[in-house]
């Protein structure tokens, strides 16, 4: 299934396409999309992270 | 009357007293006795060196009544002694290896993230996208993640009324009795309080204020507009922050201001607080809107303006979330006594270790939450007719981690504290010995009176930062030791390298290959060889500046529960002297570059240490048969009153004879 378009710079497109093939990725699309999903992870885990301190100190545990 | 007809008479007799005999042999006769009551009283934190301090002072008539039946008796806490730890023991008769609840904090182990234990909220999963809007029609609900039965679901089983009053660790309520949760029970932003300090003068330590917001506005004509952030808007694409406006007018002549609340005005003066107001976010214009509850206080008028507002607590009468059950029951509540404080731990401890609340302003919204808990139990004492009700205190806990230091000449901060802070847990444990009296005058002989409290208090003066502790001994490697300190939660951990981590208040890992995601330390002999390396090194640490060990017992897992989650347990649970506990940093994973610290906050108090140090108070008006008694034991004790048998997994006993 294929979503938005997303713009990107020839050059970053020739690396990414080098790094994806180095690691054995099928496609560079398949590279791109697990590297978003890898930062996507680390952003939605900081932020329930960030939830989880703001509710400790809310409960005075926590300063 | 025929031979034929007394046969027949005889015949229904018969019939009569056997089913009479089979319904009083029936698996459950003493639990339905007409008017058999059981109350529980939980007085949290209460301490029992404190209280036998106390009591050489003054007199407290009504636990010394209890005393003549049974001498002061401590009650053996769970491990770790934390409140939610600690309840859901009470709750579950079971230790955290059967219900699943072992710190505040839990981490993942597959990719080191960490979360709170004992809930989680599960958004809406189908939603309907029309323009901006994103309408869900499926609903967000919460979980609660402790596991194993609530004593309180047999007794319902067995046509026992209950009725739970804010325990702790019953977010959301369980589906049986009535109940209103306690600690755990978010505000309406979803945190566990989350004050806002509007004012026109940035406090001084405002970078280091936490726990709120503070909004620095400027008046036009006297006009002071102050913006409550509200819930995030969900029916909107993007989730944008609702926020809620109060007008201030105010009188710098008169030391007073007008304010305008939603559709309410009222005046306040200097120094005043407002009664309950409640404040709406709309999320769709009328259509749908978050309701909540607010208390304001008006500090100054001048020469600056400074309004706090306490944390937006959820509106009993119209909840947005699962407070209570029935879910009406929170409205009941309202429709008896008013507004109430609805989130889990009501005092504003932070308003009041940042100086936004000076302990005569803190106290007077304590006594706001006092008079409310206490009409609450008038209501409920009133109409107990029978079965078993549970009631919760929280003042002896929060107050007693507030006011530590004004009581305790050793702890460093003893000297900074005011006159009302040394009066304030004194003036606590006579407030609770007085509620007492009103139980055991509502009490009649055969009813069963308990006072429990889930743990009691040790002095915080030196916190340990027990990660920068693993890195320097070589347990934890770093990504970049340059930026040590910087990071949170585990981010410049080179977990590829790293043995031990630890997690929470108390809670101590080994990265287990096969288990976390980095793992590298091999299950069985070389995992209990480096935890047997930790227990011996980690119980000889020697703090420099006192010269007293931190650490008083390494507790292994295996070795203290029982349960079928023992899977989900820390390795190893760290008990800490009196005086020690984990610092906050270390709490969430961060590792500054040093071992100790002064704790100079007004949270002083603690019970994050080793369960041996601070043992909880039982006071009955029934003799306790047993030695040592347990938080686990009360499950068992309670259904056993009414000739109940324990659940399964319970592993307490019956503490009275029979």
């Amino acid at each position: 299934m294929f979503g938005k378009k997303l713009k990107i710079e020839n050059e970053l497109l020739e690396r990414a396409e080098k790094a994806s093939k180095a690691a054995g990725y099928s496609s560079v699309d398949e590279f791109v999309t697990h590297i978003i999903e890898k930062e996507l992870a680390k952003i939605e885990d900081a932020s329930t992270e960030e939830e989880m301190k703001n509710k400790l100190q809310g409960l005075g545990y926590i300063s | 009357m025929t031979g034929r007809n007394k046969y027949f008479h005889f015949l229904i007799f018969a019939l009569l007293v056997v089913a009479v005999v089979i319904s009083g042999c029936g698996s459950r006769p003493d639990a339905r006795k007409e008017g058999k009551r059981v109350l529980v009283l939980g007085f949290d934190g209460m301490d029992p060196k404190l209280l036998a301090r106390f009591n050489e002072q003054e007199s407290f008539p009504n636990i010394e009544k209890l005393l003549r039946v049974n001498e002061v008796r401590t009650l053996r806490t769970s491990m770790p002694p934390q409140s939610p730890v600690a309840w859901s023991n009470f709750i579950t008769g079971m230790n955290p290896g059967g219900h699943s609840i072992y710190d505040f904090i839990v981490r993942d182990p597959s990719g080191y993230s960490l979360s709170l234990s004992t809930s989680r909220s599960i958004p809406a999963e189908k939603k309907i996208n029309i323009a901006e809007w994103s309408i869900p029609v499926s609903k967000s609900r919460f979980e609660l993640l402790r596991k194993g039965r609530a004593f309180w679901e047999i007794l319902e089983e067995n046509d026992v009324p209950a009725t739970i009053f804010r325990i702790p660790s019953n977010f959301p309520p369980v589906q049986s009795g009535r109940s209103i949760s306690g600690m755990g029970t978010p505000d309406l932003l979803g945190g566990y309080g989350s004050f806002t300090y509007c004012t026109d003068t940035p406090p001084e330590n405002m970078d280091e204020i936490t726990g709120g917001d503070i909004p620095i506005v400027s008046a036009t004509d006297g006009h002071f507009v102050c913006k409550v952030e509200g819930p995030p808007n969900t029916f909107v694409k993007g989730v944008p922050d609702t926020s809620a406006t109060i007008d201030v007018w105010v009188d710098s002549e008169n030391h007073s201001a007008k304010i305008r609340v939603s559709d309410k005005t009222f005046l306040l003066n200097e120094g005043e607080w407002s009664p309950w107001v409640r404040l709406d976010f709309p999320f769709i214009g009328r259509l749908a809107k978050a309701s909540g509850i607010v208390l304001l206080y008006l500090k100054e008028v001048h020469p600056g303006f400074k309004l706090y507002i306490s944390p937006v607590n959820i509106d009993p009468e119209n909840p947005a979330m699962p407070i209570s059950y029935p879910a009406d029951y929170s409205k009941e509540l309202y429709e008896k006594v008013g507004y109430y404080y609805t989130q889990g731990m009501p005092e504003d401890t932070k308003a009041l270790d940042h100086g936004l609340l000076s302990d005569s302003e803190f106290m007077i919204q304590a006594h706001e939450m006092d008079r409310k808990v206490e009409d609450i139990f008038d209501y409920e004492l009133e109409r107990f007719t029978n079965g078993f009700m549970f009631y919760y205190f929280s003042d002896t806990d929060l107050r007693t981690h507030m006011f530590w230091s004004a009581l305790d000449p050793s702890h460093p901060e003893y000297g900074k504290r005011s006159e009302v802070a040394r009066k304030v847990v004194l003036d606590t444990y006579r407030n609770m010995d007085r509620i007492l009296g009103k139980a055991m005058e509502a009490l009649k002989e055969g009813d069963t009176l308990i006072v429990v409290s889930d743990h009691g208090f040790a002095s915080f003066a030196r916190s340990f930062h027990l990660n920068s502790w693993l890195k320097d001994n070589g347990y934890i490697t770093l990504l970049d030791d340059f930026n040590q300190g910087q990071y949170e939660f585990f981010e410049n951990v080179d977990w590829t390298r790293t043995m031990a981590y630890a997690v929470g208040f108390n809670g101590l890992y080994i990265n287990e290959a096969g288990r976390e995601g980095n793992g590298i330390v091999a299950p069985g002999p070389e995992k209990r060889k480096l935890m047997e390396e930790l227990r011996a090194k980690l119980t000889a640490v020697v703090d420099p500046e006192t010269g007293q060990k931190v650490v008083s017992n390494l507790y292994f897992a295996d070795e203290i529960y029982d349960g079928n989650y023992i899977g989900s347990a820390s390795d190893m649970i760290v008990g800490y002297n009196n005086g020690y506990r984990a610092s906050w940093e270390s709490a969430l994973g961060k590792m500054p570059r040093k071992w100790f610290d002064y704790n100079t906050q007004k949270w002083s108090g603690d019970h994050c240490v080793d369960y041996i140090h601070v043992p909880g108070i039982i006071l009955s008006n029934r003799k306790i048969a047993i030695e040592n008694p347990a938080l686990t034991d009360m499950a068992p004790t309670i259904l056993n009153e009414f000739g109940i048998e324990k659940g399964d997994g319970m592993i307490g006993r019956k503490i009275f004879t029979e």
